[in-house]
């Protein structure tokens, strides 16, 4: 059941991740399915009576955090230049 | 005693005399004739010593016993292909060496006289040495590309001698032609050398003719071996070079292009008989080619006005018969004629040599005649050789000429048509020679008369040759034993001597009073449209054929091959050049969809290996 909480939240992000055009809900969505993850391993945890699970959501916990840090900055770094937070607008890599 | 003697005197002659010219070209001094002359003549003269002194040990020896072998280096080793540089003597190569070195050293001597007012004597006399270098690794080589260095060796030399004189064009475009078509020869030699290191293994001459070989292969060999002696030894279809390489001087025709170097063919399809004996095909093949040459070459030798065109043709006619000679399997019939045809037909072109130095350059033999009173030495010993190309007894060509004509018709090669084809050669043979007899030496003069007044006889270093040559051509034939005669040979001698007679007679009496030009057949004067031929067919057809396939395979093909391949690049190019959207969420997408794809692909595998494993 937990499981399947975690693909459905997984895929949220995921939909998020490619399809919504602000910057920063993109990146609210990478969040989403790090912690869809998370649940994940939560779960698998709990099933196979192992820590290990645990210890690497601490990591990811970590990790996401310094993530979102990065990922934030970045953001702001674009929006001075280009004054603008909508990602089809960010279309540089062509040229 | 060294084999390696024999050469090295050559090669130290072409050595002196090259530097010398080389010298003389520098400071623009003229060397002298005389002096260069001798250094070449005694190089020559020391290697016929040589050469005798192997003839004294090889008649002590049994016949069987007679080879005499000497590996000088390694030549070259590349692995399991190892040729050495090695010199062979036997009786065949002695034979030949003799001939070369002997007659050589005639010629070199003549050439002294002959050569006495050239521009560049030391030249002349380099190349004419390295010439007999290089005839003589033909004829002592142990391995086929031994063979092989000497038959391009005078290749080159007869190249350089017939274009010696360079200023004039013709004179160089002959040399060419005569390298051209040596050539197209020259490959079949190459191409019999690769199989023969295929299938025997060794290009060691012995081997090859011990090697049991497959029938076709060993006809193979032997054909394309064949077609490198039409090439050198000027047979049908590779003649027309010969008659043309009389642009060269007079002795180099006497030389090179009668004596020695077109006899070489002869010498090569000696060396292979034994595998010649295992293709009959081939055999015949030989035989046709060598009495129809005989034959036609004889023909258009009767409508040449120039002294030494007629002489050149009548070679071509002599070599045929000596292939008609290995052709019917009488290999040494062929190689007494070699040697009676190299005495008498250089006794002839020296003697031509004589006339045309006589009458300061005039070949026309309508232009000549009433030469037997100024000239009687000259006179002399043309009849000599005369006598003996007629093959009447007993000079020397009575007995080679009417051993090839018996064994034609008697051996087991042998058969009705050839037999008919050589005595018709042989009739024209006389007719042609008495013609050119009469016209030089006995009909009325046809002399300008600011010409006539200035002609004397040679000097002694052209007479003594053509002396000693006429003692050879009336001697020569005694050196050899005929093997007991079959029942009617004697009157196949009998008819082969009338039939001279015939000939001789005709053409005496028709030119006895000539006294003015003839009007000849121009289609059977200029070579019965051989050249023209070849000049029309790959003169023009090459080009034309490199045209169409420039046009039509070139554009065609080749162009639209590597357009089609630009195109595919450029398209592909384009098409994967549309997925390059440059939105980041674009190749997000791609990368999921494709992940999802690989997971389907990866699980689907697992599944069937689980089903497979589970079963």
């Amino acid at each position: 059941m937990m499981l399947v909480v975690s693909c459905t939240v997984f895929l949220i992000g995921l939909m998020g991740v490619i399809f919504r055009k602000n910057l920063l809900i993109v990146l609210m969505s990478v969040e989403l399915m790090l912690n869809a993850v998370n649940l994940s391993f939560v779960t698998f945890s709990k099933m196979h009576n192992s820590l290990d699970g645990q210890i690497a959501v601490l990591f990811v916990m970590t990790v996401a955090a310094a993530e979102s840090a990065v990922g934030l900055g970045l953001v702001i770094a674009l929006f001075r230049t280009l004054k603008t937070a909508d990602s089809d607008q960010i279309q540089m890599l062509r040229d | 005693m060294n084999l390696f003697l024999i050469l090295l005197f050559p090669l130290i002659g072409f050595t002196i005399n090259g530097f010398i010219h080389l010298k003389s070209a520098k400071s623009g001094a003229k060397a002298s004739a005389k002096q260069t002359g001798v250094i070449a003549t005694l190089a020559m003269f020391a290697s016929f010593f040589v050469s005798a002194f192997y003839y004294l040990q090889f008649s002590g020896m049994a016949e069987s016993s007679r080879l005499i072998e000497q590996s000088l280096f390694t030549w070259m080793n590349l692995g399991s292909f190892n040729v050495d540089f090695a010199l062979r003597l036997d009786s065949l190569s002695l034979l030949f060496t003799l001939v070369i070195t002997g007659v050589g050293s005639l010629i070199h001597l003549y050439s002294i006289g002959y050569m006495s007012e050239d521009e560049s004597p030391a030249r002349y006399f380099a190349y004419l040495n390295l010439f007999c270098f290089m005839m003589l690794n033909l004829v002592l080589g142990a391995t086929m590309p031994h063979v092989f260095l000497g038959w391009e060796g005078v290749g080159l030399a007869s190249y350089l001698l017939i274009g010696y004189w360079h200023q004039d064009v013709e004179k160089v475009g002959a040399g060419q032609k005569a390298f051209v078509m040596n050539r197209i020869g020259d490959l079949g030699f190459l191409i019999a050398m690769f199989i023969t290191y295929k299938y025997v293994g060794s290009l060691d001459l012995m081997v090859l003719q011990k090697a049991t070989l497959n029938p076709a292969i060993a006809a193979t060999i032997g054909f394309l071996i064949f077609f490198a002696c039409t090439g050198k030894s000027a047979q049908i279809p590779l003649f027309t070079w010969l008659p043309d390489a009389m642009a060269g001087p007079t002795p180099v025709s006497a030389l090179i292009h009668a004596a020695t170097m077109v006899t070489s063919g002869i010498y090569l399809l000696n060396r292979i008989s034994p595998l010649l004996l295992q293709s009959p095909e081939v055999m015949s093949v030989i035989a046709m080619v060598g009495v129809t040459t005989a034959f036609v070459s004889a023909i258009i030798g009767c409508a040449q006005k120039d002294i030494k065109k007629i002489l050149a043709y009548s070679t071509v006619s002599q070599l045929g018969f000596m292939f008609l000679a290995c052709g019917v399997g009488a290999f040494d019939a062929g190689v007494f004629h070699v040697m009676t045809h190299a005495f008498f037909k250089a006794l002839m072109f020296l003697g031509a040599g004589s006339v045309i130095h006589a009458l300061h350059h005039e070949q026309n033999v309508f232009k000549m005649g009433g030469l037997r009173k100024k000239l009687p030495i000259t006179t002399f010993t043309f009849v000599m050789g005369w006598a003996a190309i007629l093959g009447l007894p007993p000079f020397s060509g009575f007995f080679s000429k009417d051993e090839i004509i018996i064994q034609s018709l008697h051996s087991p090669h042998g058969n009705q048509i050839l037999f008919i084809m050589a005595l018709a050669s042989a009739l024209l043979t006389a007719f042609y020679m008495t013609r050119l007899l009469v016209l030089v030496f006995f009909s009325p003069s046809r002399m300008e008369k600011e010409t006539e007044e200035h002609v004397h006889e040679s000097p002694l270093t052209m007479t003594i040759p053509l002396i000693v040559l006429a003692i050879l051509s009336l001697v020569g034939g005694f050196m050899h034993h005929s093997e007991g005669g079959h029942q009617d040979s004697i009157n196949i001698i009998i008819a082969s001597v009338v039939v001279a007679l015939v000939g001789a007679a005709f053409g005496f009496f028709r030119y006895r009073k000539f006294d003015k030009e003839e009007i000849t057949n121009a289609f059977v004067e200029q070579g019965l449209g051989f050249d023209v031929f070849y000049n029309k067919f790959f003169g023009n057809g090459v080009p034309a054929l490199a045209k169409g396939v420039s046009k039509w395979v070139e554009e065609l093909f080749v162009q639209n091959t590597i357009r089609f391949c630009s195109w595919m690049v450029q398209f592909s190019g384009n098409v994967l050049k549309s997925f390059q959207v440059g939105s980041m969420q674009a190749y997000l997408l791609m990368m999921v969809v494709l992940g999802l794809v690989l997971l389907i692909w990866v699980l689907q595998s697992m599944m069937q290996g689980v089903f497979f494993y589970g079963k």
